[in-house]
């Protein structure tokens, strides 16, 4: 499989954040009208659906995250040298998530999702690679 | 952490000197020997002088929550979805700088997203542009000199928790050079007689007063 620094890039679409419900970390899941015709809309919205699902869960606090916050604070903060926060847990698990839905949905169809955490969870970027 | 760091150094090197005076002075010449339990007070103060100090260096060397600038391909997607949107809302063809506000609806109520010209972002609410770090950070507070470091989302509570364990151990020395003094004064046979005797104490005790003074306020 063609790898994607051969392609060339069509055209780069940034899915902005959805304040509409606070400022939880959200984005919009409008269907952008670059992607019509490669892209499934119902598979497109259940993906971005996910992530903002995933992120919702990664700062939902609990007994656990409690437990951890209260004895990150009474270690001097050295307990986050050893173990992962839930919330740095559930960035893996979207990364993953990313990576499994690029694999299967998008790629074949010439087009990647980048982690929006590289952007600060600014925006989702989807690039848009030329049909070789 | 910020540039400009020279008075995060002079914050450290102002606390490691007057808790090391404190060791220095009070607790080996008579707190110790003196009081029930005396031993309990180095203690205690080396464990909040530590909780401190890591507090501080959180602050200093923690992100803020910096909103990374946008790549050159977002600035201009941005701009064109915002030119698109005009065009449809006004059907004019001409090209317009981008607007300085993006009107959202936040939970109902209606909001202006303000535009920064330097990280070519629109700032989520809260958010602020920090000239002495040069970006935007995240449910900006202050930026904090005495720090080094910006004071955002991502770092407030160590900075809570640093001014709150300063306050503590600010209150803490004073009051154990006051109760010092006082016990002095009582072998010594009057308050002049012990202030003679030891006279090294006084500039780190009008340090703390006055910063308790500031920190706590």
């Amino acid at each position: 499989m063609q790898s994607a620094d051969e392609l060339q890039v069509r055209k780069r679409i940034f899915l902005q954040r959805d304040f509409s419900n606070g400022m939880a970390v959200r984005f919009q899941t409008r269907f952008p009208s670059e992607l019509d015709g490669r892209v499934n809309p119902e598979e497109f919205s259940q993906t971005i659906s996910v992530l903002n699902e995933k992120y919702r869960q990664a700062e939902e606090i609990s007994f656990s995250t409690y437990c951890e916050g209260c004895l990150a604070c009474l270690t001097g903060y050295l307990l986050l040298l050893c173990i992962n926060t839930h919330y740095k847990k559930v960035l893996k698990e979207i990364s993953k998530y990313i990576e499994d839905q690029n694999n299967t949905i998008y790629w074949p169809k010439r087009i990647l999702i980048k982690d929006p955490f590289e952007s600060g969870l600014r925006s989702i970027e989807i690039v848009i690679f030329d049909e070789n | 952490m910020a540039r400009q760091t020279g008075i995060l150094y002079f914050t450290i090197s102002l606390i490691l000197v007057t808790v090391a005076l404190f060791f220095g002075f009070e607790c080996r010449l008579t707190l110790v020997t003196h009081l029930p339990y005396g031993y309990f007070i180095p203690i205690a103060c080396g464990l909040l002088f530590l909780f401190n100090m890591g507090c501080l260096l959180r602050t200093a060397w923690s992100d803020p929550g910096i909103i990374p600038r946008s790549t050159p391909e977002e600035a201009a997607y941005l701009e064109r979805c915002l030119q698109d949107q005009q065009a449809r809302d006004e059907n004019t063809r001409e090209y317009r700088p981008p607007p300085r506000t993006l009107d959202i609806t936040i939970n109902g109520t209606p909001m202006k997203l303000k535009y920064c010209f330097t990280c070519k972002i629109f700032r989520p609410p809260r958010a602020s542009h920090c000239s002495m770090c040069d970006n935007c950070v995240e449910n900006f507070d202050h930026h904090c000199p005495w720090v080094g470091n910006c004071v955002g989302r991502r770092n407030y509570r160590y900075f809570f928790l640093f001014v709150t364990s300063l306050t503590l151990l600010c209150l803490f020395i004073f009051s154990f050079s006051v109760t010092h003094i006082i016990l002095l004064s009582g072998l010594q046979g009057g308050f002049l007689e012990a202030l003679k005797i030891s006279p090294g104490r006084y500039p780190f005790m009008l340090i703390c007063f006055f910063s308790i003074w500031s920190v706590i306020g």
